[in-house]
C-alpha cells in the first residue's frame, strides 16, 4: 500500500495524472471516527562526491533532501551558515568536522561563487 | 558532473524512472524559469511541489481566479518532521490549562454543540510567500505567489473556550500547540503564542470546517487556529492545547525565528541589516496578478481581461489601479463586492494589447488607511513580500 502511494505521487508528479493516484484520496466517512492518510515519500539518490555520506547521513534524517534542492544556488558562506544553524540551533548530530564536509558537498551540487557579502538565512523560514 | 546532470540524476530514480522523461526535473531547483513540479497529496488536487518531508505545497494560481480557495487545492507548510497522519476523533481532545481556573479537555463534539459556532472568510498567507522574488535570493521555502488562501473557517472564538476556563487575573500570552513533533529531542517543538488580548477579541477561532468540510489532514485536522489579518506562522494546525501565562511566552518559534527589522515594512538591506527585530505580525498590503499569467501570449487588437486579488490585514481594500506600460500611467481596476474584511478582494480590468511585443502588466493595491505596496524590499529571510505586482507577457 505504502509503495503504490509512493509510486502514485512520484507519477503524478512528472505531469502525467494516474489512475492510480486516486488511491491516495483517504477521505474520511462521516462513520469513521478515526482519520488516516498516508504519505507519499520521495528519496532521490545524490550523486557521488566528497561529503555526501556526511549529508545523507546527517540531513535526511530530519528531512527532505528537496529542502537543498529547492534552493536557488548559493554562496560557500551562506551554505555554511544553513549547515550551523542545523548543527547549532536544531541540534543536528554532526561534528565540527562533518560540518564543513557537508558544506562542501552541498556547495559542489548547488553552490555559487563567495561574493563576500550573501545574505544569511534566518530561522524558521 | 555538472548541475543538468545532477538534477537528471534525481529525477531518474524518481518520477522520470517512471515516466522516462525529465524535462520536469529542473523544476526542482524552484527557479523563476522552471516549470512546476505537481504532486499529489492525500486530500489533496495537484499541487507544486516545494519539499515532500515535511510537506510544503504550493497553490497553482489558477486557483485564485474564485474568491474561496478549494480545500484541496489551499497551501500547505509544516516545519517539523513529525506532523500528524492519523486523529481517532474518539479519543481527541483539545487541552485548555495553564492560568485558568477550570482547565478543560474539550472533544470534537463538545466544541460543536457547548460553545456557539461561528464563521469567517479570511486569508491565510504564509510569512515567506513570494519568498524567491527577492533578489538577493534568501534561503528558505522558494515560493512563488501561491502560499496563500481564502476560505471560510467555521468553528468556536477562542474567547467562547477561555471564558469556559475562566482565566485567572494577570494571564499575558497564550500559547498554542499542536499534534506535530520534533524529528529531534534538540528541536524546539512549534509552539506559538498571542497577546491575552488578542486570543480574545473573539476573532480569533478555533476552526473545525474549512469552506464548510473538514479540514484535509495537511491543512490541519481536526482544528486549525484561526487568526485573521495575521501570518499563517500563527494558525497552528492540529491545535491541540491552549495554555493560559501568567508570563510572556518564550521559545526558539517566536524569539529567533519569524521575526523582521522593526523598521518600516520589515525592510532592510544586505549591505545594513537591522539590529532590531520584532516577530512578524500583521499581513502588508498586497495584490496579486491572476490572468494573465507570467509569459501568456496574448493577441493584438484581441480583448484580454487582467484579474487578481487584493488584501490587507482588515482595514479594507479600497483601490487597485493596473497599468500596461511598465508603471508608466495607471488605470483604475474594477473591485469585486467585499465579502468581509479579511477576506481578499478580487479585481478586474479589461484591455486590448495593440502592438506585438512584451508587455510588463502591473497592479496596485491601496487600503483604507491609504497603505500601498512597495516599490523595492528585502529581508534576510524572505518575509512579507508586497512589491507592486508584475506580470510579463508577449503579444503575437
Amino acid at each position: 500500500m505504502f509503495l503504490s502511494l509512493g509510486l502514485a505521487a512520484l507519477a503524478v508528479s512528472c505531469g502525467r495524472p494516474s489512475s492510480i493516484s486516486k488511491e491516495s484520496m483517504l477521505d474520511s466517512k462521516p462513520d469513521n471516527p478515526v482519520h488516516t492518510i498516508v504519505m507519499p515519500h520521495d528519496e532521490p539518490v545524490f550523486p557521488p562526491g566528497p561529503g555526501r555520506n556526511e549529508f545523507v547521513t546527517a540531513c535526511v534524517v530530519c528531512h527532505s533532501p528537496r529542502y537543498i534542492t529547492m534552493q536557488p544556488r548559493f554562496s560557500r558562506t551562506t551554505w555554511l551558515s544553513e549547515v550551523k544553524k542545523m548543527k547549532d540551533v536544531y541540534g543536528a548530530h554532526i561534528s565540527d568536522e562533518q560540518a564543513l564536509k557537508i558544506t562542501d558537498y552541498l556547495v559542489s551540487i548547488n553552490g555559487k561563487p563567495d561574493t563576500g557579502q550573501a545574505p544569511q538565512g534566518t530561522y524558521g523560514e | 558532473m555538472n548541475r543538468r546532470g545532477f538534477l537528471q540524476l534525481i529525477g531518474a530514480t524518481g518520477a522520470a524512472a517512471l515516466t522516462a522523461s525529465s524535462n520536469r526535473i529542473n523544476s526542482v531547483l524552484g527557479t523563476l524559469s522552471s516549470p512546476a513540479q505537481l504532486v499529489r497529496f492525500p486530500e489533496k488536487a495537484e499541487m507544486i511541489l516545494l519539499t515532500d518531508r515535511p510537506p510544503q505545497l504550493e497553490t497553482p494560481l489558477h486557483y485564485f481566479r474564485q474568491d474561496l480557495t478549494p480545500n484541496e487545492a489551499f497551501f500547505v507548510r509544516w516545519h517539523l518532521e513529525g506532523i500528524p497522519t492519523s486523529v481517532d476523533l474518539r479519543t481527541f481532545r483539545l487541552n485548555v490549562t495553564g492560568h485558568v481556573r477550570q482547565p478543560s479537555q474539550l472533544s470534537m463534539d463538545e466544541l460543536r454543540s457547548q460553545f456557539e459556532p461561528i464563521s469567517i472568510i479570511a486569508v491565510n498567507q504564509c510569512s515567506g510567500n513570494s519568498r524567491s522574488f527577492f533578489e538577493p535570493r534568501v534561503p528558505g521555502g522558494q515560493w512563488k505567489h501561491g502560499a496563500v488562501g481564502n476560505a471560510k473557517w467555521t468553528g468556536v472564538s477562542v474567547k467562547s473556550v477561555l471564558d469556559r476556563a475562566q482565566v485567572k487575573p494577570g494571564a499575558v500570552d497564550v500559547s498554542f500547540n499542536g499534534l506535530d513533533v520534533p524529528p529531534l529531542p534538540s528541536v524546539a517543538d512549534f509552539v506559538k503564542a498571542l497577546a491575552i488580548d488578542h486570543a480574545r477579541d473573539g476573532e480569533v477561532m478555533i476552526a473545525y470546517a474549512m469552506n464548510d468540510h473538514a479540514l484535509p489532514m495537511v491543512n490541519g485536522f481536526p482544528l486549525r487556529l484561526v487568526v485573521p489579518g495575521w501570518y499563517g506562522t500563527y494558525w497552528v494546525k492540529a491545535l491541540s492545547d491552549i495554555t493560559v501565562l501568567p508570563e510572556a511566552f518564550s521559545n526558539f518559534w517566536t524569539d529567533k525565528a519569524y521575526r523582521i527589522p522593526s523598521g518600516p515594512n520589515g525592510t532592510e538591506s544586505p549591505k545594513d541589516m537591522a539590529k532590531d527585530t520584532v516577530p512578524i505580525n500583521r499581513f502588508n498590503v498586497r495584490s496579486i496578478f491572476v490572468r494573465p499569467e507570467p509569459d501568456d501570449t496574448l493577441h493584438p487588437g484581441m480583448p484580454a481581461e487582467m484579474e487578481g486579488i487584493a488584501f490587507d490585514s482588515g482595514h479594507g481594500i479600497r483601490r487597485v489601479e493596473v497599468s500596461t506600460d511598465g508603471g508608466g500611467t495607471w488605470t483604475d481596476a474594477r473591485l469585486d463586492p467585499e465579502l468581509g474584511k479579511y477576506s481578499w478582494r478580487r479585481w478586474k480590468a479589461s484591455w486590448t494589447p495593440r502592438n506585438r511585443r512584451p508587455y510588463r502588466l502591473m497592479a496596485r493595491a491601496t487600503n483604507a488607511k491609504g497603505e500601498t505596496q512597495s516599490k523595492g524590499q528585502w529581508n534576510r529571510s524572505g518575509f512579507m513580500w508586497n512589491v507592486i505586482s508584475e506580470v510579463d507577457v508577449k503579444v503575437g
